[in-house]
C-alpha cells in the first residue's frame, strides 16, 4: 500500500540578497533584491507502508526540505503530494496523529522537567487511553533500558540517552510513519548502534514506515533497504542500498601479516601499499583486482589477512561527485 | 479540552523546577508594596483625597492593580513565536495535533496559576505587615464582573501577543510592533498612573480600546469604583477578542506558507 506518493514535488526558497557595506544596506532598506533558490525541483516519489528509506545528500541538497513537506510544516511551491491521503500543509490534527518526527537538533522534550512530564503530556495530546499508554510505555521503556532515567530531569541526560528520550516521546502514539533528521548526530558509537537496534526493530516488529535523514553513511546501510540519493534538489538514485553501495564501493583495503620477515611483494597495477614494515603490510586496491592480490599474498604464507571494505566517507564522497546514477 | 488542561499544567510544573525562582518572586512583591506605601504616603501626608480616592483606596488599587499587571505575562509568547519562526523550532508545535494558539494560552495559564498562588499568598502577608486596609468591593456582581474582565484581559493579551508573533512570518522583524504594543498598554491599562488623573476626553477615547479593560477596569470594579462601566467593559473587550480571533484566522492562513522552517 502507497503511503507517500508526490509528483513533481518542488520548493524553491526567496531570500533577501543584500549588497556589501553600508551603501548595499541603504540600497535594501529602499529597494529589497530577492533571489530565488530551488531547494527541491520536480521529484517523484512513492513509498509502500513499512519500507525503510534512506535519505542520503550533501549540507543543502533537500532532503530536509522534503522531510519538512512531507510533514507539512512547510508548502511545497509546485507539484502534488499525498501523505496517507492527505496534503500535508492543510496540518490536520487527524494527519498529525499518524506520524511522528524526530529532529535530531529540535528537541520536543522539557529540559527542565522529566521525560515522564512529557510523555504524559503527550499522551493526552494524542488522546491515548491509560491501557495504551501504558503498554506502549512499558514497551519502548524497556526496549530502551530507560526505566531508572524517566524521573530525572531531561537537562541533566546525556545526548544518547536524550535521543532514546526523543524517540519514545515521538513513537508513544504508534504513527504509521516516523520521519528522522538526522537521529545520531554527536552520539558515540555506542550510542548510534543502540539506536539504529531499536530504528530496525520499531520498523520489523510494528511495521512503522521509517524515513531517515542522515549525513552517517552506517545508518544508511545498517538500516534501509532502500536509499535515495538527492542533490541539488534532484533525486540521483533512488534503489537498493546494497547495490548502491556495492557500485561505489570501489576499492578493498588488505592488512597482512608474517610470521618472517618479507620484502617487497609484486603488486599488481594500480595497487598502493599504506604501510609497509618486514612482518605487516597494508595494500589498498580496486575491488577487482583484490582477488588476484590474494593469490599472491598467499604464496609469502601470512599469519593474518584482513580485507577491509572501502570507508563508507568515501563512499559517501564518490556518490555525490559523480552525480547521475539512474534507478536500480 | 484535556490536552489544553495538561499543558498548563506541565508549565505550571516547570515554573516549579526553579527553588530560587520560586523564593524570590514571593521575596520580590513586598517591593511592590513597600513602593506604593512609600510613594503614596508622602502624596498623601498633606492631603486625605486624591482624584476621591483615600489612601488606602489608592493603595488598593495599586496593589491589584500592580498585582494584574504582573500577571499578564503574555509579551513572552510573542517574543518565543517570533524568535521560533524566526530560527526554525515553530516546526515543534506544528507537527502537534493541537491548535497552536490554544496552547500557547494554556501555557500561559499555566505561568499565570504560577504566580497567582505564589505571588498572591506573598503579597496578602505584605499586605498584613503593613497593615494596608484593603478596600475591595461588597457588590457579589461587581466581583465578579471585575473576575470575568480580568480573565477576558488576559486571553485578549494572549490573543494580541500572538497576533503580533505570527506577524514575524510577513515583516521577519516584529520588535517596533512589540514596542508600540507595550507602549499603549502601558499608558491605556493605568499601570502606571490611575487613568482617573487623565483628562475625561482622553479616558473616553481609551474606553473604546481594549487596554482600558485589562488592567485599569477590573481593578476600579475590585475596588468598588466605576460598576456603571461594568457591562459596558465586559461588551467591548468580548467584541475585540471576537474580531481579533477572526483577525488572527486570517493572517495564520494567508501567511502560514511563508513559514521556511530554516534553521536546521
Amino acid at each position: 500500500m502507497k503511503i507517500i506518493e508526490t509528483r513533481k514535488l518542488s520548493k524553491t526558497y526567496r531570500r533577501v540578497v543584500r549588497g556589501e557595506g553600508l551603501r548595499g544596506s541603504i540600497r535594501s532598506l529602499v529597494k529589497r533584491q530577492y533571489e530565488s533558490r530551488e531547494a527541491v525541483k520536480n521529484l517523484d516519489l512513492t513509498v509502500e507502508e513499512g519500507e525503510f528509506i534512506g535519505l542520503i545528500g550533501p549540507n543543502g541538497a533537500g532532503k530536509t526540505t522534503l522531510a519538512k513537506m512531507l510533514t507539512g510544516i512547510i508548502a511545497p511551491t509546485g507539484g502534488e503530494i499525498s501523505v496517507m491521503g492527505y496534503y500535508p500543509n492543510d496540518l490536520e490534527n487527524e494527519f498529525k496523529r499518524q506520524y511522528a518526527i524526530v529532529m535530531g537538533q529540535k528537541s520536543q522534550l522539557f529540559f527542565e522537567l522529566t521525560t515522564n512530564d512529557t510523555l504524559g503530556l503527550f499522551r493526552e495530546i494524542y488522546g491515548l487511553s491509560e491501557r495504551e499508554f501504558r503498554e506502549t510505555k512499558a514497551y519502548f521503556t524497556e526496549l530502551f533500558g530507560v526505566e531508572k532515567l524517566l524521573d530525572v530531569q531531561v537537562r541533566t541526560l546525556s545526548l544518547g540517552e536524550r535521543m532514546k528520550m526523543e524517540l519514545m516521546a515521538a513513537l508513544l502514539h504508534n504513527p504509521r510513519i516516523l520521519f528522522l533528521d538526522e537521529p545520531t548526530i554527536g552520539l558515540d558509537a555506542v550510542a548510534s548502534r543502540q539506536i539504529r537496534k531499536f530504528l530496525w526493530e520499531i520498523n520489523r516488529k510494528k511495521g512503522t514506515t521509517i524515513l531517515l535523514t542522515s549525513h552517517y553513511m552506517e545508518d544508511i546501510r545498517a538500516l534501509c533497504d532502500r536509499s535515495i540519493v538527492i542533490n541539488h534538489g534532484t533525486k540521483i538514485y533512488d534503489g537498493s542500498t546494497e547495490a548502491l553501495f556495492e557500485k561505489y564501493q570501489k576499492e578493498r583495503q588488505i592488512s597482512v601479516s608474517f610470521r618472517q620477515p618479507v620484502g617487497e611483494i609484486v603488486l599488481p597495477e594500480g595497487a598502493a601499499v599504506r604501510e609497509e614494515s618486514p612482518y605487516k603490510k597494508v595494500i589498498r586496491i580496486r575491488k577487482e583486482q583484490s582477488g588476484e592480490l590474494l593469490q599472491r599474498l598467499m604464496e609469502y604464507h601470512p599469519s593474518d589477512l584482513t580485507v577491509e571494505e572501502d570507508e563508507i566517507g568515501r563512499v559517501a564522497e564518490r556518490i555525490y561527485a559523480e552525480g547521475v546514477l539512474g534507478q536500480e | 479540552m484535556r490536552k489544553y488542561r495538561e499543558v498548563m499544567r506541565v508549565y505550571l510544573k516547570a515554573q516549579l523546577a526553579w527553588r530560587a525562582d520560586v523564593a524570590f518572586s514571593m521575596l520580590f512583591t513586598v517591593s511592590k508594596v513597600l513602593f506604593a506605601w512609600l510613594l503614596w504616603g508622602m502624596v498623601f501626608r498633606e492631603r486625605d483625597t486624591v482624584a476621591d480616592f483615600t489612601f488606602h483606596g489608592m493603595l488598593s488599587y495599586y496593589i491589584v492593580s500592580s498585582f494584574l499587571h504582573q500577571l499578564e505575562m503574555s509579551r513572552g509568547i510573542s517574543g518565543e513565536i517570533s524568535a521560533r519562526i524566526r530560527n526554525g523550532t515553530l516546526s515543534n508545535y506544528l507537527v502537534l495535533p493541537v491548535n497552536m494558539e490554544g496552547y500557547f494560552a494554556a501555557m500561559e495559564a499555566g505561568v499565570v496559576l504560577f504566580y497567582l498562588f505564589f505571588d498572591l499568598s506573598a503579597a496578602v502577608v505584605w499586605v498584613f505587615v503593613f497593615r494596608i486596609q484593603l478596600t475591595f468591593t461588597h457588590s457579589a456582581g461587581l466581583f465578579i464582573c471585575a473576575m470575568v474582565m480580568a480573565l477576558m484581559g488576559l486571553f485578549f493579551m494572549v490573543q494580541l501577543n500572538y497576533f503580533l508573533g505570527i506577524l514575524t512570518l510577513k515583516y521577519e522583524e516584529i520588535s517596533t510592533f512589540l514596542m508600540i504594543k507595550d507602549n499603549l498598554a502601558a499608558l491605556v491599562t493605568g499601570s502606571l498612573v490611575p487613568l482617573a488623573l487623565f483628562p475625561e476626553a482622553l479616558v473616553a477615547g481609551m474606553r473604546l480600546l481594549p487596554f482600558y479593560y485589562v488592567t485599569y477596569l477590573p481593578s476600579m470594579l475590585f475596588t468598588g469604583r466605576c460598576g456603571d462601566e461594568a457591562v459596558r467593559g465586559l461588551v467591548i473587550l468580548g467584541a475585540w477578542c471576537v474580531l481579533l480571533q477572526g483577525v488572527i484566522r486570517v493572517t495564520w492562513r494567508k501567511y502560514r506558507i511563508k513559514y521556511d522552517g530554516v534553521g536546521t
